[in-house]
Formats: structure tokens, C-alpha cells, sequence
């Protein structure tokens, strides 16, 4: 947009008795969708964080007596004891699922940490740089963009070994460079903003200047929008799980899970919808959060108090 | 007795569910053909009336009362389709000219679909047609191809033609002009009035004619209302208001049009030793090619800037946007470096500084910036955000660091006791005394005001004027004031350098610079100054229609011909040089003539 | 003559990009662990054998030599030859080590040639679901905003979001095909079995268009030559269809660019699921058979598509919105 004169006669305030992050969350907090969400996500944390545990069972642990058991109120022999079912070979498939969602969620978390790592120091750079290293690394994330991630990511696990740390360092590794672009936006727009200028007429150098007044200010916003990328993840980790890249059986995944299921879909279709089911609540959680702060994000961006 | 056009009748307008009032029991009549301006600063609310009197009230506004009748109908009483047939008799034009068309769409094509939406069986041919005579007339140059460019292409006093032939294309009986020349340079803005009289006299529409600058208002209108907190204080012709203020508030805002002509300047004790200067500075951005294959075009920034600042002078750098001053700024206070050239401190070329030597030159010379809002770092407390140019500059003591903090706040103004406190309450004014402490902490010697007071309202500014005054005194400071505000450098200034399209036209003292420029372009700055003082120079006889060329491929020889009205075939073939004038004073124009030493009356006519 | 200027300048940055794309999977498939020629060669034949072999296929010469000739081969237009799979017939994943006469291999063109109609048949029909979907929900969603529709799109968005797309082909296979028979899912086999695969990848493109739309029209409708559009004499009706509307496209194709590859990304699990004879199926099976050669073939390809995708998107945007830049 060229010239954005207000015509309003009241000076816009660019003011508010809070920092920019601080508004954000509040505004996201009055949402429904925020609290639904937040809510969803405490109680599913605490189910997979204590129920393995307190409830005792093996989720690797077989009982042929108990094999293929349905859901509660499905068919004529489901039991308490097994919530969600048993699988094929009568393994608790609510201890397998959350065991599950503890592996999607700690791969989720820290493929995004990677992400923002390598993504953020790289759009800093090229933000606040500019120039040629800008050009340089714009064009490799224009290269990496334009590979579909999931394929780069079978690509490599498909021929090296799939292990949690490599899972981790393939999804974070590819993703990068979107947050190698947000990163680079907000930087150049704030890099002329007159207090950089000032501080750099004081005699601060560069580093200082990114690291004690940009980043503080610029950073806190680009981490809710990761909040998303987080159930982006724990996706595509179901996905490499459901391939057979993610983390390997015994260990139980919603991906592995699943991909086990399938087989068994016409007379047991439990063993693949209800991990789905747990994936995708989980997921909503997140996305509701997430997205309920990005959309906070915005409006204070636009100028709405 | 003829019937008003426009009559409005006890309205007063709320916000939302609040009780506060934005206008309060406002009365007006306008008869058909007449022009009448309406003053009063910002938050008076003059917008909200001139929204109301369109029917524009978006919420959180509210009507609380009152009605507007227009030709004898109250547009609130209008249903959504009658509202929009009134719409082609009462048009409006505001404040934000590139804001006011779709981006992505001709203007000319926008300019027809208003036509034939509101004048419906318009055929398509013929609104075209009406369309290019309109933007010839408000002398557009080659409206046809014009007619295609998209808003973007339009400089903003093109823009803002274009949209006075969008508001009159329907033959209105009531324009509605908000504050229009207040985003426009003055040169321009002094044209874009004349020309809305001109045209609003063939046409035979009446004007509201809105301006936070009384001074803007008196050059277009007869009959003057002025709006205090909502409500008209005023309402008589505009030179007895002007000659006789009755309310308080008129008085102040009379009192406080800043004088040109009928003020004097007493230059300060001229110290000899120079403090900065520069040698044929220049600089050149290099600008993406949108036509042909790629590569980049030569902006031409700053060209060839030499001047001297003596210690304790209050230099100005003068001149519209787009002249290079900022540019300018930029180079003085080493953000940038000069593509040739060379800016002189300390006796040594600031280009060459490194380590050290460049820290110091960094105390000596500070800069104030513009944006009271943009130049504090929003999470910072005031006290650290003094602190750190002490820290960068290598002082270490804590109790000594606040001491200076605390000394310096006290200097400015500043209540010590905001030390701890973040800067978000605070008022513009506050602000910009936070920006003159940061570069005081320093104690520099020399300060780069850039635009610092244009944000700030007129009684601030005299305020902070006092403050620098005082500081210089005290301090023995150097000012370079870099603004478009030639009634401030009127009034503090001792010498003063104007710039046009990245050259210095003329450097000269105050008194001479003001009284016997040198320069015809500083003639047509004066003469569209808007003052309440009887004119010295007539903007007609000093400028030529038309606006800068652009700083890309600039026309060979001088960049003012294009607008001189005293351009001659010498001026197409080659630049003219900064010519001396005697005393010290020097013009870069053709028709300047060095004089003989002992002569004085050499000057042309 | 600015189109040509344009499209010269692009077409010379995606060279650009096309080449990084091949350099960067050539090296990570070369330095992961994980040999090719044992796969080839089954994992009985003895390593002399395989030292054979992978001397033969230039496999131990260093890899900027490999990626050299490589390279010198695909500006011919040669993306050379398949490892696994015989140019007649299925592949077999090497489970004799005797028919390794490179002759008989298939062309990673050809087969790349072959799978690619059915891919973009897929993906037309899901951008196609998902633009119609998105469109009423997203429009809707943008021009009332606080009021239910838009409540509608944030809530619809969030939960198709949070589908994973293996999943959800499971469960719509199960409901739509297996217990309603509506729709053919496993296989390919007409027209119609692309139907329950594109509307798996519509449900997973929908949530950013859906965003995307509802805030570009939301913000659009504030910018100030819609309010300025009614003082001037325009209806609202006329505003939201020739001005609004089309500056939100703008944000829209541009995201169409860049999602591009993320379409993509879906159709090789949704490909998957339903064994359909696709881009996506050929690039699962190539990894899990470590077809190196048809691995490095189809990400040139699609990142060649990629790049040209995004030209005519933004050929598209600017010639919307005169004021981007080529």
C-alpha cells in the first residue's frame, strides 16, 4: 500500500500499555476457540502423561485371550479394562495411542525448535543484511521450497535408518526455510524502523542491535505462529510412521499403528480409526490455539487494539 | 434570499455507547455556490462532520441528533438507494489521495464506473470522453495515456486532481474537501487550491472547504467557521475573523500562524570556525528497471552538495520531498557513504573513520529523528534506553551513568522520575524530549534535527524551539535542521540551505534568503507558503504548473526549468553552478551573475 | 515485450533453482547410509560382485564427477536409467543379481511420463473441490466478520487442519466405498476413481485457502477505497465483486504458488493409500527401493513444475495487481 495517512483526526496510538506479545495473547485468550482448545490439550497432555504409567499396562505387551476387543458399546464383548479395544494380537490399543501421542508430540516439538533455529538465524541474517547474502540464501530456500518436504524427508529416511534424532533433524531440516522468510520480512521492515537508526548514530554495532533490541521484539510473535507448525509435525511424523520411516515397531506411533490397522480394516476398525481419532483431537487442540493466536496476530498487526 | 444548499441543523454525533460527544449542536448553511472553510486542530472534530455531511458515519460513531438537509432533504431520512442518487450532487475528496481507489484498477477506468453508477444510461463512450476533458482541465499532463496509468503511477497531487475530476465528473452542487492539500508538498498544494476555485467557479459547486491551517483555509474561502471541541465557535467572513478573532480560540489560532514576513531575525555572534563540511558530496541509489531486461537504473540522490556549518550555527537544509534531504541526513551522520565527496569533521574525511575515531565522531555529532512513535524501541525503559549510548561509549560506572541520565532528563524536561517507566504513556511532545536527551547523553557538538518538530502540534513546537534554544546557548551547540517548514526556519535559523531534486539551488543567510532569494525555486517555495500576512511573493507569478521531474534520467541541464517561469534556452543546455551573490550567499541559477566586487546592484532583474 | 522480458528472467532463475534442487538431492541420496547396488543386487550376491557392479555404474567415482555427468546428461534430456524396475513390466526389486545388463532398465522419463497425466488429473480435480469449498466458506467468512460465518470458517478450517490425510482415506474408503459403495477408492480402473482421492486432498488444501480468503476479504473490505467507494456512489455489491474480489485473488494465487508443494506432498501419501498409478506412488517406490536415478528424475521434474507454476502465478497476480513487481 502506498501512503496510509489515517483519516481519522486522532493520532493512531501506536501505543499500548503492553508489549506487542503480551497483546496478542491476551486478545487470543478471550477467544472461545483459544479455551477450547487449551482445554482439549491439558487433558489429553495429562492422559498421556500419567495413564500408561498409572494404569500399569504394557502397551507392548500381547494377550491372545484378549485379542481384537472393540471400543466401549461396540459390539457384544468390549471391556472396561480395554477402553478403546485390543489389537490383532490384543495389545491396549488407548495405552498404545497415547504412548503415541507422546513420541508424535516430542518429535513435533522438536523438529519446530530445529526449524526456528536454522530458519530464524538465516532470515535474520538475510533481513537484516540484505544484499547479496539476502539473494543467496532466498534462492536456496526458493530451491528447498519447490521439493515437496514429505518427498525430501522419505528421500532420506527412506534410505538411511529412521531414528528419532534423524526423524527430528529431516522434519526440522525441512521446513527451515518458511521460517526463513517470515523471518526475513518482519526483520527488514523493522530494521528501518528510526530507533534501530538511532541506535546505530549511538555507535551500537550490528550484533548488538539484533540481538538486545530486534529479536526480543520480533521473535515472541513468530513463535505462535510455530505453535501450528507443531501439529504440521507430529502429521507428517504420523505419515513417515505410516510408511514405515518413523519410528520403528515395537515402539507403538499413530503411524505405525495405523499402517497396522489397515490390514484389519474390514473386521476390526477400531485398531486404525481410533488412533486417527486421538491424532486428530489432539491436533485441533493445537490448531485451535495456534490459530486462535495467529488470528490475534493479525488484528494487532492491522492496527485493532 | 436564496434557499441553502446545504443546511444542517443541531447535529451532534457520539462514540458508540459512550456519552462524549464529537460534535456537539452543530449548525451551518451553505448557499449554493459559495465556498466556505472550516477550521480547527486536530481532534476538533472536523472529520467527523465532514463524514457526516456525506452520510459516511461508520460505527463506533453514532448520530445522536440533529439532521443534515440537503436541497431540502434530510440525507439521514434517505433510504440506501436514494442515498446513492444524491451521492453524483454531493461528492467529497479527502486526505488520503492514494487510499481512496482500488490499487489494482485504472484510474480513468474507476473514474467512468463512478459515472455510469451514479448517473445511470451514461453510455460508455461518452463517460470516457467526459473523463479525459476533466483530467485535461485539471491539467493533467497527457490525460489520454494518463487516463490508463493505474493509482500507483500517480505522484500525490496528481492523484489528488484526479480525484477532484472523480468528485466533480457528476456535476455536484456541494464539494466536500477534507483537509485535501495536507498530504501534498506546498508548491503543489498551493496549486491544487487555485485549481479547485477555478473549476468549482465553472461548475457551480459549492465548497466545505476543510483545514487544520487557517492559513490554508483563508487562500480558498470567503466565509470562515471555526470548530473548537465539537462545536462552531465562529462563523463570519475570513479576513474580519482574521482582523478581529472574538472567541479565545480563534485568537490562539491566529496568535499561532507562524509570521514570515513581519517578524525580523537576529543572527547570532558568528563564530569562524568551521565545524563540518562537505565537498561535492553526492550520492546515487540504484533502483530496479521495470521495463527492458532488468538491471537498474541511476536514482540521482544527492548531487554535488558543498557547504560549510559553522560552530554554533542553526544551518537549515530545506526543501519539498524528494529533494534529498534525508538522503542528506543520512550521509552527515554516516548511516550511508557517499558514492563521491566528502563529508569533513574533526578535520578528517568520516568515511575513512574506523574504531575509535569513529566512536568519537559518533559523540560529537548526534541526530534527532523524526517519529516520536517509530524512534523509542517500544520495550524499553526510558532510563535504559539513555543508558545505552553512555554503555556503547564505554562508560562503566553505574552511579555515574544515572547520574548523567538524570542530569540530562532534568535538561530536557523530563520528570527524572520516569527513569524506570516504559514510554507508552507518553505524549508526542514527551517523546521527542526522550529523543533530544538520547542524543544529549552524549554532550555532542553537534545535533541533526530531522523533521523533528513536524509531528508535533503548533504550541509543542514552541515549546521545544524554547528548549533548543536554551541548550545551544548553554552548550554551545550546532543545529542542522533538516524541514519542509520554512516558517520554523524562518523564525530559528541563521542560514539556510535549499534543495531541489538532490542539489543545493541556494545557501544564503536568513534575512537575504527570504527577503532577495536568488534562486526563482526559492521564490515559488515562498510564495506558496501560506501566511496570514499580506504575501510578498505571488505564487502564480513565481511557478509554473507542473510537478518535479523524476530523480531517474533527469533532463539534461537545470531540474527546475520544467517549472521556471524565468527559464531561458542557456537553462536546457547545461547545469547551472552555485553562483556567489556577495556576503557569503550563493544561488545555483543561470540568471545569477557573480557581482563585481566593490558593486552591489549588480543582480539581473 | 515486458511478459518476455519476464518470463526469460524467471525461466533463468528456475534453471537456477531446478539445478540447486538436483545438486542438493544428489549429494543427500550419496551421502546417506544406505547402498543402492545391494539392493540391486539382492542381498545375497558376494561384495566383489557388488564392487563390480557399482564400479560399472560409476557408483565409487567421487560425487561432484557423478553429479557432473549426471548433470551433462539431463540438459540432453536424458534422465538416465531406473536401477530396479526392467522397461517392460512391474518392478521386481532385485531379488536376482544375474540381469543387471543396464540395457533392459527402464527410462526414468519415460516412466516419469507415464505416471504424470494421472497425477495432474488427480490434482486439477482436488484444486478444483478445494477452490469451490473454499471459495463459499472463505468469502462467506470474509465478509462477516465477528458474525457466524466467519465463526463457521475458523472452526471448519481448524478441524480439516488437524485431518491426517492417511487417516482420513482410510475412514472414507471404509465409510464411502466399503460400507456405502458410492465411490470406487482402491486402484485405477476410470474416472471415477480419482473422485474419493481428490476430495482427500481438497480437505487438506482447503484450511489454508479457507484462511487465506477470509482474512484477504476481510482486510479488503477495510481498506479505505471501499469506505471512500460508497461516499463516491458505488452499491456494496458492485464494490465486493469488481474490486474486493479481486484484490483478494491476489494473496490467493499466490498461495496456490507456494501450496503447490505441498499438494504434492499430499498426493504421494494419498497415491499411496488408494495404489493409485501416479507421480506419488512412483516416488514411494523408487525410496523404498533406493531407485536413486528415479528419485533425482522426479524431483527434477517436479521442481521444473514448481517453477513453472509459480511464473504463471505470478504472471497471473501482476497482471491483477499492476503494482508487484515482475
Amino acid at each position: 500500500m502506498a501512503s496510509l495517512t489515517s483519516d481519522t483526526e486522532l493520532p493512531t496510538p501506536m501505543l499500548a500499555s503492553q508489549s506487542i506479545a503480551r497483546r496478542i495473547f491476551h486478545r487470543a485468550v478471550r477467544s472461545s476457540a483459544f479455551r477450547v482448545g487449551i482445554v482439549l490439550f491439558v487433558i489429553l497432555l495429562l492422559a498421556t502423561t500419567f495413564y500408561p504409567e498409572l494404569s500399569g499396562i504394557d502397551p507392548t505387551k500381547m494377550n491372545v485371550k484378549a485379542r481384537l476387543l472393540p471400543p466401549l458399546f461396540f459390539g457384544d464383548n468390549w471391556s472396561w479394562a480395554h477402553p478403546l479395544g485390543t489389537d490383532q494380537i490384543g495389545r491396549d490399543m488407548l495405552v498404545r495411542t497415547l504412548v503415541g501421542l507422546r513420541y508424535s508430540f516430542l518429535i513435533g516439538v522438536l523438529s519446530v525448535v530445529v526449524t526456528l533455529l536454522i530458519g530464524c538465524a538465516f532470515g535474520t541474517v538475510a533481513g537484516y543484511f540484505g544484499g547479496r547474502i539476502d539473494a543467496v540464501i532466498m534462492r536456496i530456500t526458493d530451491a528447498q521450497l519447490s521439493i515437496p518436504m514429505i518427498i525430501l524427508a522419505i528421500a532420506i529416511l527412506g534410505v538411511s535408518r529412521p531414528t528419532i534424532p534423524a526423524i527430528v533433524i529431516v522434519l526440522g531440516l525441512s521446513n527451515w526455510p518458511v521460517y526463513a522468510r517470515i523471518m526475513r520480512s518482519v526483520m527488514m521492515t523493522e530494521r528501518q524502523q528510526e530507533y534501530v537508526r538511532a541506535a546505530k548514530v549511538s555507535g551500537a554495532n550490528d550484533a548488538s542491535i539484533i540481538l538486545t533490541l530486534l529479536l526480543p521484539l520480533l521473535l515472541p510473535p513468530v513463535l505462535f505462529t510455530s505453535i501450528l507448525d507443531i501439529a504440521r509435525m507430529m502429521i507428517f511424523e504420523s505419515i513417515l510412521g505410516f510408511l514405515g520411516l518413523g519410528v520403528q515397531p515395537p515402539t507403538p506411533t499413530f503411524g505405525n499403528i495405523i499402517a497396522d490397522g489397515r490390514k484389519y480394516l474390514m473386521n476390526a476398525w477400531w485398531i486404525a480409526t481410533m488412533p486417527g481419532l486421538f491424532l486428530g483431537l489432539t491436533l485441533t487442540s493445537i490448531n485451535l490455539v495456534g490459530s486462535a493466536l495467529e488470528t490475534a496476530r493479525n488484528a494487532i498487526h492491522e492496527g485493532k487494539s | 434570499m436564496t434557499a441553502p444548499l446545504l443546511d444542517v441543523r443541531n447535529l451532534s454525533v457520539g462514540i458508540g455507547s459512550t456519552g462524549r460527544l464529537i460534535l456537539d449542536d452543530v449548525s451551518l448553511s451553505l448557499k449554493p455556490r459559495e465556498i466556505v472553510g472550516l477550521v480547527g486542530t486536530s481532534g476538533a472534530g472536523k472529520t467527523v462532520l465532514s463524514k457526516a455531511l456525506v452520510n459516511w458515519l461508520a460505527p463506533p460513531l453514532v448520530r445522536r441528533a440533529g439532521e443534515v438537509v440537503f436541497e431540502g432533504q434530510d440525507i439521514f431520512s434517505l433510504g440506501e438507494r436514494e442515498m446513492r442518487e444524491t451521492r453524483r450532487k454531493v461528492a467529497y475528496v479527502g486526505a488520503n489521495p492514494q487510499g481512496a481507489l482500488d490499487p489494482t484498477l485504472p484510474v480513468g477506468r474507476q473514474i467512468v464506473e463512478k459515472l455510469r453508477a451514479t448517473v445511470p444510461g451514461t453510455s460508455l463512450l461518452n463517460a470516457e470522453t467526459a473523463a479525459i476533458e476533466l483530467l485535461e482541465a485539471v491539467r493533467i499532463p497527457s490525460a489520454r495515456q494518463r487516463f490508463a496509468d493505474y493509482p500507483s503511477q500517480f505522484s500525490g497531487g496528481m492523484m489528488q486532481r484526479a480525484l477532484i475530476v472523480d468528485a466533480l465528473i457528476t456535476n455536484p452542487t456541494l464539494l466536500v474537501a477534507d483537509n485535501v492539500t495536507q498530504p501534498l508538498d506546498v508548491t503543489v498544494a498551493a496549486q491544487v487550491i487555485r485549481l479547485m476555485k477555478e473549476l468549482t467557479e465553472k461548475f457551480e459547486t459549492a465548497i466545505l472547504f476543510i483545514s487544520s491551517s487557517l492559513a490554508v483555509a483563508r487562500e480558498a474561502s470567503a466565509r470562515m467557521l471555526v470548530l473548537d471541541e465539537g462545536r462552531i465557535v465562529e462563523d463570519r467572513p475570513t479576513e474580519d475573523l482574521i482582523a478581529r478573532p472574538d472567541h479565545g480560540y480563534t485568537r490562539d489560532l491566529v496568535a499561532e500562524t507562524p509570521k514570515i514576513w513581519t517578524t525580523h531575525f537576529t543572527p547570532p555572534p558568528a563564530a569562524d570556525d568551521t565545524v563540518l563540511s562537505l565537498r561535492d558530496v553526492s550520492q546515487v541509489y540504484k533502483v530496479k528497471r521495470r521495463t527492458g531486461f532488468g538491471g537498474f537504473d541511476e536514482l540521482r540522490a544527492v548531487h554535488n552538495v558543498t557547504f560549510d556549518v559553522r560552530r554554533g550555527d542553526s544551518f537549515a537544509i530545506v526543501g519539498e520531498s524528494g529533494c534529498g534531504k534525508s538522503t542528506l541526513m543520512r550521509l552527515l551522520s554516516r548511516l550511508e557513504q557517499p558514492v563521491s565527496g566528502e563529508v569533513i569533521c574533526m578535520g578528517e574525511d568520516i568515511a575513512k573513520l574506523k574504531g575509535q575515531r569513529l566512536l568519537e565522531f559518533r559523540r560529537r555529532l548526534q541526530l534527532v529523528l523524526q517519529d516520536p512513535f517509530g524512534s523509542l524501541p517500544p520495550r524499553t525503559a526510558i532510563g535504559a534506553m539513555l543508558e545505552k549510548p553512555l554503555r556503547v561509549h564505554g562508560w562503566r560506572d553505574r552511579a555515574q551513568i544515572r547520574e548523567r541520565v538524570e542530569t540530562v532528563m532534568v535538561e530536557v524536561g523530563l520528570d527524572p522520575n520516569l527513569y524506570g517507566e516504559l514510554p507508552l504513556g507518553l505524549s508526542a511532545g514527551q517523546r521527542q524530549r526522550i529523543n533530544v536527551a538520547r542524543a544529549l547523553v552524549l554532550k555532542p557538538e553537534i545535533l541533526i534535527m530531522d523533521e523533528t518538530l513536524s509531528s508535533l502540534d503548533q504550541s509543542e513546537q514552541f515549546k521545544l524551539l524554547d528548549l533548543f534554544a536554551r541548550l545551544q546557548r548553554d552548550h554551545g551547540l550546532t543545529y542542522i535542521f533538516i524541514s519542509h517548514d520554512l516558517a520554523m526556519v524562518r523564525k530559528v535559523c541563521n542560514r539556510v540551505a535549499v534543495m531541489y531534486l538532490g542539489e543545493v539551488f541556494e545557501l544564503a543567510n536568513n534575512e537575504r534568503l527570504f527577503f532577495d532569494p536568488g534562486h526563482p525555486y526559492t521564490m515559488a517555495l515562498l510564495s506558496a507558503m501560506p501566511t496570514l500576512e499580506p504575501r510578498r511573493y505571488r505564487p502564480e507569478d513565481c511557478l509554473m504548473e507542473g510537478e518535479p521531474p523524476s530523480p531517474i534520467n533527469l533532463p539534461k541541464g537545470c531540474s527546475f526549468r520544467s517549472r521556471c517561469p524565468r527559464a531561458v534556452d542557456r537553462c536546457a543546455e547545461r547545469p547551472p553552478h552555485l553562483t556567489t551573490r556577495g556576503q557569503r550567499d550563493f544561488a545555483a541559477c543561470h540568471l545569477v551573475v557573480d557581482p563585481a566586487p566593490p558593486a552591489k546592484a549588480a543582480l539581473p532583474a | 515485450m515486458f511478459v518476455m522480458n519476464f518470463l526469460i528472467r524467471r525461466l533463468a532463475q528456475g534453471v537456477v533453482i531446478i539445478f540447486l534442487v538436483s545438486l542438493l538431492i544428489f549429494t543427500l541420496l550419496r551421502v546417506v547410509p544406505g547402498d543402492p547396488v545391494r539392493m540391486m543386487a539382492g542381498g545375497m550376491a558376494p561384495d566383489a560382485l557388488i564392487e563390480q557392479i557399482a564400479k560399472d555404474m560409476g557408483l565409487r567415482d567421487p560425487i561432484l564427477v557423478q553429479f557432473g555427468r549426471y548433470a551433462a546428461g539431463v540438459v540432453q534430456g536424458d534422465l538416465g536409467q531406473s536401477f530396479v524396475r526392467p522397461a517392460n513390466g512391474a518392478a521386481t526389486g532385485g531379488a536376482t543379481f544375474n540381469d543387471s545388463s543396464r540395457g533392459e532398465r527402464a527410462e526414468v522419463f519415460d516412466l516419469v511420463v507415464d505416471a504424470l497425466p494421472m497425477t495432474l488429473q488427480l490434482a486439477a480435480l482436488a484444486l478444483a473441490f478445494a477452490l469451490a469449498f473454499s471459495g463459499l466458506v472463505g468469502i462467506a467468512g470474509g465478509l462477516a466478520p465477528g458474525r457466524w460465518p466467519n465463526k463457521l470458517a475458523f472452526y471448519i478450517s481448524s478441524i480439516f487442519i488437524s485431518l491426517p490425510n492417511f487417516w482420513l482415506g482410510i475412514v472414507l474408503t471404509l465409510l464411502l466405498s466399503v460400507k456405502l459403495g458410492w465411490l470406487p477408492a482402491i486402484g485405477y480402473n476410470g474416472f471415477g476413481y480419482t473422485i474419493l482421492p481428490a476430495i482427500i486432498l481438497a480437505v487438506e488444501l482447503s484450511p489454508v485457502l479457507i484462511r487465506t480468503l477470509t482474512s484477504s476479504i476481510a482486510a479488503q473490505m477495510g481498506a479505505s477505497y471501499v469506505a471512500v467507494g460508497a461516499v463516491r456512489g458505488l452499491s456494496r455489491s458492485r464494490i465486493i465483486a469488481n474490486h474486493v474480489l479481486r484484490n483478494a485473488s491476489v494473496p490467493l494465487l499466490n498461495l496456490l504458488g507456494i501450496q503447490f508443494s505441498g499438494l504434492l506432498g499430499g498426493v504421494v501419501i494419498v497415491e499411496y493409500i488408494f495404489d493409485y498409478p501416479g507421480l506419488g506412488l512412483l516416488t514411494i517406490n523408487a525410496v523404498l527401493q533406493r531407485d536413486f536415478p528415479l528419485i533425482q528424475g522426479i524431483a527434477i521434474v517436479t521442481s521444473a513444475i514448481f517453477v513453472l507454476i509459480n511464473i504463471l502465478v505470478d504472471l497471473a497476480a501482476t497482471s491483477i495487481d499492476p503494482r508487484l513487481e515482475y
